[in-house]
């Protein structure tokens, strides 16, 4: 009996062990404390405007050398999330987070940046988006400094995050480059999906199909443009519903040539946009997808070639 | 050691880890763990297989300039729906 005991007693501190080692958060646990999104708390808020990303990659040291040597970003640790959580910079404003989590062992997974939209009231917002058919994936929490935040699916399966910022929203004004300046959703039916979005957020709609008639939808708030919805192009590749995000650089074509000789890939070769300015995919050494797009105040609307 | 407290330690760490593992669902709200990182909401991992290529000299998804003609479909403005008022552009004013 003495032995049984012994035994019984040393397989549950390995049981402890091994809870208090895989990050799992015991019920009662204060959240971290994560930095403002913004250096300078501001009274500014813009419900649906774009206002953050979050890169998860399995690998922070080659992310901060790709987007440093892209963007010239700069990084700076979270002191209590050494290592595992960085706060990624341009110039001296932050402009996203990276986020360290192992690879899941069971594949078909890849790191991608993660897209805040801004909401006065993030439990409202889930509550409508679970209404009318979006799913959570992590429950709201508020993390002091930053805010409250929840992150969720659309019905179609795309994930993105929404943040009531407790610095306020950035204002505004256009991108600088190294700055997020433009996002677009990718989905499968795109009709539903920008009414989807139109409804739990309260955006402006604009239709405005391509010439070749695949929808191409504008959501926008504050009279600005927020984001695209685009439909899939036919394909019998089946294709995962997702949000992209854009960083304005001053050269796409050099830019993307940086970002193969950064380790990374060209998913999409620079090439005019209908509207002006020019776009491209690239992907960073772990695979995670960023958009580049260059933009002047003298573009002028281009048709497609 | 006598086997009432044999009985008591038992008892307190079954209480422990079943407390713990209760916890543990309840931070990540019972998702899939591939999903959601154990301390963090936002460690969240797509399904792999994007295929940006396909879309080939297709792939027009930017911000319009501003003045495109496309049918609104109303929202909160003021403004409302209207099939001629043209979508907005992106901000343009400098820091």
């Amino acid at each position: 009996m003495r032995s049984i005991g012994a035994q019984t007693v040393r397989h549950l501190v390995q049981c402890l062990a091994v809870l208090v080692f895989s990050g799992a958060q015991p019920v009662g646990a204060s959240p971290p404390t994560l930095p403002p999104i913004l250096p300078t708390a501001s009274s500014d808020h813009h419900p649906g405007k774009v206002i953050w990303a979050e890169l998860v990659t399995p690998d922070v040291g080659a992310a901060e050398k790709f987007y440093a040597g892209l963007f010239h970003w700069s990084f700076r640790d979270v002191p209590s999330l050494r290592g595992t959580y960085t706060i990624a910079y341009a110039g001296d404003r932050p402009v996203g987070s990276i986020l360290y989590r192992a690879l899941p062992a069971s594949g078909n997974r890849q790191p991608h940046w993660l897209t805040f939209i801004a909401t006065a009231d993030v439990d409202a917002t889930l509550n409508s988006a679970i209404a009318h058919g979006g799913k959570a994936v992590a429950e709201p929490a508020t993390y002091p400094e930053r805010g409250r935040q929840a992150v969720m699916t659309d019905p179609q399966g795309a994930t993105f995050a929404i943040l009531s910022s407790s610095s306020g929203d950035p204002p505004d004004v256009l991108a600088e480059p190294g700055e997020w300046i433009w996002s677009s959703l990718h989905t499968s039916d795109a009709a539903a999906g920008a009414t989807f979005y139109q409804t739990v957020f309260g955006y402006d709609l604009f239709d405005t199909p391509a010439p070749d008639g695949r929808a191409h939808s504008i959501l926008s708030s504050d009279e600005y443009a927020r984001a695209s919805v685009n439909g899939f192009p036919e394909s019998p590749t089946p294709r995962h519903a997702h949000w992209l995000n854009y960083i304005r650089v001053t050269d796409a074509d050099a830019t993307a040539a940086l970002a193969i000789t950064l380790g990374g890939h060209v998913i999409v070769e620079p090439h005019a946009d209908r509207h002006g300015g020019k776009i491209a995919v690239v992907s960073d050494p772990s695979g995670a997808p960023i958009g580049i797009m260059e933009w002047s105040a003298t573009d002028t609307k281009q048709e497609p070639k | 050691m006598t086997r009432v407290r044999q009985g008591w330690m038992l008892a307190a760490g079954l209480t422990l880890v079943l407390g713990g593992l209760a916890g543990c669902v309840a931070s990540v709200g019972g998702y899939d763990d591939a999903y959601v990182g154990g301390w963090y909401g936002g460690g969240i991992y797509e399904p792999s297989g994007y295929e940006y290529g396909g879309w080939g000299s297709g792939y027009h998804v930017g911000p319009p300039r501003g003045g495109e003609r496309g049918g609104s479909r109303g929202g909160t403005s003021p403004r409302g729906a209207s099939p001629t008022r043209s979508a907005p552009s992106i901000p343009t004013r400098h820091r």
